[in-house]
């Protein structure tokens, strides 16, 4: 027989009240507290009762779906792993209010990275009534009851031994997948938590090998997966197709994953340009003398990578080259090396930025609010002067901005200003789908960053087609990244999530070794025209891969 | 709860603790509030405090509050409401708590001259909670007769038929209780144990399934360790926590009412 737990508060004031004869209340309160108990109370054990609570919020039939699979059939443990975009968020405060209204979930731990946690904060509250608040004081773990906090603060002391002490009834962690290798601090952290009620959101739950999945999956449910070395023994190197089918059906127990192509629902557009930009004399003849140091093994010897970052920062302003022109000779001690005299030179000379130029064109032909992401801090400084010579408002955007501050500079280009100047942090945790224009004034490398950036306009929400304008300087690096890799793959036009299965298909840390190989180390254009070949065609391979039948870990 | 039933609420809430309500029209309620209900339902300590110190001239707050959208309510400055909004929850709160523990009489007919005995009953209204990783709430409304230990179920409708008051009528008296309150509260939670006994369990059972299931998994998972690391204790603490069924009866409101018998 289960226990039953008998009211004793109750019984005790009462007595007292009756030996005191009073207060009483009114027949009506009395029967207004019965009414209200009866509205709150929930006869069943199955169906939603969130959405009653919540009718300014129209859940989508997926995100209901999941909803209701983690909270009857997963028991509120679950892997929330839809590709970017169906609404993650949107899920996970379902079932946490969900759980609220039932009484099973009173004090809640919700660990995000920092730039997203007053975007939880504001969610939760406007959209569902939870009254979550940011971890500021460390007297928040123990007063509040629902704490949105980073998990690089809530890992440090003291905090980490104040969150040991509280009773979680729920932990959320979004971004899940940094919790991959269990060596990290970050994994042990987490792996102490006591998890009654648990969601680990993720749009990526492998990026490269399966021992990824495993760490997740035992974060959540040790064991489901077997133990390490059962796991290893089963699903290491030699698994059948057999064993890949039962891992899938095991895994999905745990996982929920929506694809955008599952959920029905019509995306807007992606309408992708190319646009070529001529140097001027002088800017050409920068380029050159940067590349003229590849022949100067005194100077960049053991560091390829610089001449890579300074061809890129040529190509997008000459302050951007500056900066790092100048933190090399700063490590020279004075000693300038000759052929940084001719760079600098070259710089003095150079008086026009044909890329800003042409990105001044385009902003006064869009006559709309546009978005500009480059790489580099001293390139988004001089747009930002140079827009302004023009008499263009802009607003600039970095991902070291305070949580606050993000979202105020949100809320003025929303409300005041025509652009929007990102360096890349910039792109992460930062919605901005009222804007439909994005130029990409230099190209990031990684393709997963270059998503990440459109993915700030083309989400769910965005009504209209999205436009994207890629920049890139005729006979520079830029170039050959643009045609060879992302036009040959069209990756600009593929849908989010077919990207994250090539993704995953490859180890990408290497991608960036590749392109470096190829650009720096061909002999001749040739070469390197073959070399870049060979990237395209591997990424290609991944993504027969991914659209192959062998998908791993598919609902 | 529609939205209509939240104005009835709303009316019947601030009428019953004697706020005045300004206006109430199709949609809305401009209710001024009484300086005990300020204090509920406001939130603002440091300005009370601040008036009791200085003796200042209290000046209790006026609370528009919207619950349907019309031509009316669009232009009007007023916190909208619905089920879900924190403001209702702070109100049935603040209801259950002020309707808590009462006493009535239920009035005699005019006519009747002679004095009439108004025997004692113990009414409770509790919520019976069955809860594991799910939950599922019932009401049980029970009455008890103090005298012969009868008791009878949906009590609290009979009582809704009745004309109940705070004072015991004129040509009324009361009969003494042989059961007291104590050990009625006894009886009840006898006669609810039993209640419940009686009701299906499955719920609990496939509860201790899915418990067990983890378990295993767990213990699988960390098989062959020796000295089982705390992670071991902390996940199974975890699971008990949530997959252990429990019943947790809690009291909604409950008190004494004097009635006339009935054959």
């Amino acid at each position: 027989m289960v226990d039953i737990e008998m009211d004793e508060t109750w019984k005790k004031e009462f007595i007292e009240r009756v030996e005191k004869d009073g207060p009483w209340a009114s027949w009506e309160m009395y029967e207004l507290a019965l009414e209200a108990a009866m509205h709150l109370s929930v006869p069943e054990f199955d169906g939603l009762q969130a959405p009653k609570h919540l009718p300014h919020l129209t859940p989508l039939p997926h995100q209901l779906e999941v909803a209701r699979q983690v909270v009857e059939h997963m028991n509120g443990k679950a892997i929330l792993a839809d590709e970017v975009g169906l609404g993650k968020t949107i899920e996970a405060g379902l079932i946490l209010k969900e759980y609220m209204i039932r009484g099973l979930v009173k004090k809640v731990l919700i660990l995000v990275p920092a730039s997203l946690v007053s975007q939880w904060v504001m969610e939760l509250n406007e959209k569902f009534f939870i009254p979550a608040v940011q971890q500021k004081k460390s007297y928040v773990w123990e007063q509040c009851d629902v704490v949105v906090s980073s998990i690089d603060t809530a890992k440090k002391s003291p905090h980490r031994e104040i969150i040991y002490k509280q009773q979680y009834d729920m932990v959320i962690i979004d971004e899940a997948h940094k919790l991959k290798n269990n060596k990290t601090k970050n994994y042990q952290f987490v792996q102490h938590l006591k998890k009654k009620f648990c969601l680990l959101l993720t749009a990526t739950p492998i990026q490269n090998r399966i021992e990824e999945m495993f760490n997740l999956v035992s974060l959540l449910k040790p064991g489901h997966l077997g133990n390490a070395e059962y796991f290893a023994k089963t699903y290491g190197k030699t698994r059948t197709l057999q064993t890949n089918e039962h891992l899938k059906a095991l895994v999905n127990k745990v996982m929920i994953r929506n694809r955008r192509v599952d959920t029905g629902i019509e995306w807007s557009k992606r309408h992708v340009k190319t646009v070529l930009i001529e140097f001027t004399k002088e800017e050409r003849e920068l380029y050159e003398a940067v590349q003229a140091l590849k022949y100067d093994g005194t100077l960049l010897l053991g560091q390829p990578f610089s001449l890579i970052t300074m061809l890129r920062e040529a190509c997008s302003s000459r302050e951007a080259l500056f900066v790092t022109v100048k933190n090399m000779l700063d490590k020279h001690d004075g000693k300038i090396p000759d052929p940084f005299h001719k760079i600098m030179e070259k710089i003095n000379a150079v008086s026009t930025n044909s890329k800003a130029e042409k990105a001044l064109q385009l902003i006064q032909s869009i006559q709309e609010k546009v978005i500009i992401f480059t790489e580099y801090r001293a390139t988004q400084l001089y747009l930002q002067w140079f827009l302004k010579q023009h008499g263009i408002s802009s607003v600039p955007f970095r991902g070291g901005f305070k949580r606050g501050k993000k979202d105020w500079m949100k809320e003025l280009f929303k409300n005041h200003a025509q652009v929007f100047i990102a360096t890349e942090a910039g792109g992460e945790g930062i919605n901005l789908q009222f804007c439909r224009h994005v130029i990409n004034y230099d190209l990031p490398w990684n393709p997963m960053r270059l998503e990440q950036r459109i993915g700030r306009v083309h989400r769910l929400g965005q009504t209209s087609d999205v436009y994207i304008y890629n920049f890139a300087v005729k006979n520079t690096v830029e170039e050959h990244i643009l045609t060879l890799l992302y036009e040959k793959i069209r990756l600009f036009e593929r849908v989010v999530g077919q990207l994250d299965d090539i993704l995953a298909k490859m180890n990408f840390a290497n991608l960036e070794h590749y392109l470096q190989d190829a650009l720096l180390n061909s002999q001749s254009e040739g070469e390197m025209k073959i070399k870049m070949e060979n990237i395209t065609a591997m990424i290609e391979l991944a993504n027969q891969f991914a659209k192959g039948g062998e998908q791993y870990a598919a609902t | 709860m529609q939205q209509h039933e939240i104005q009835q609420f709303l009316e019947r809430y601030f009428r019953a603790n004697e706020c005045d309500i300004i206006e109430a029209d199709d949609g809305y309620i401009k209710v001024q509030l009484s300086v005990e209900m300020d204090k509920e339902l406001m939130n603002r300590p440091f300005y009370w405090h601040y008036i009791e110190r200085t003796g200042g001239a209290p000046a209790p707050m006026q609370l528009t509050l919207i619950t349907k959208q019309t031509e009316k309510t669009n232009s009007q400055e007023g916190e909208r409401l619905h089920f879900g909004s924190p403001r209702l929850h702070q109100i049935f709160r603040s209801a259950q708590k002020r309707g808590s523990f009462i006493r009535l009489y239920e009035e005699a007919a005019s006519s009747e001259q002679s004095h009439i005995p108004l025997h004692p009953w113990l009414g409770l209204n509790v919520k019976i909670a069955y809860q594991c990783d799910r939950k599922k709430d019932s009401l049980l409304s029970l009455g008890l007769h103090l005298i012969s230990g009868t008791i009878i179920e949906q009590f609290h409708d009979r009582l809704q038929k009745l004309k109940l008051i705070p004072k015991i009528p004129d040509y009324c008296f009361t009969i003494s209780p042989l059961i007291q309150p104590m050990s009625g509260i006894r009886r009840l939670e006898q006669y609810i144990r039993r209640r419940i006994s009686e009701d299906d369990h499955t719920w609990a059972e496939q509860a201790k399934e899915r418990w067990a299931e983890d378990l295993a998994l767990l213990d699988h998972f960390y098989e062959g360790v020796e000295e089982k690391p705390e992670c071991y204790y902390i996940e199974k603490e975890a699971l008990e926590e949530q997959y252990k069924p429990r019943i947790i009866v809690s009291v909604i409101n409950g008190g004494i009412f004097y009635l006339h018998s009935r054959t």
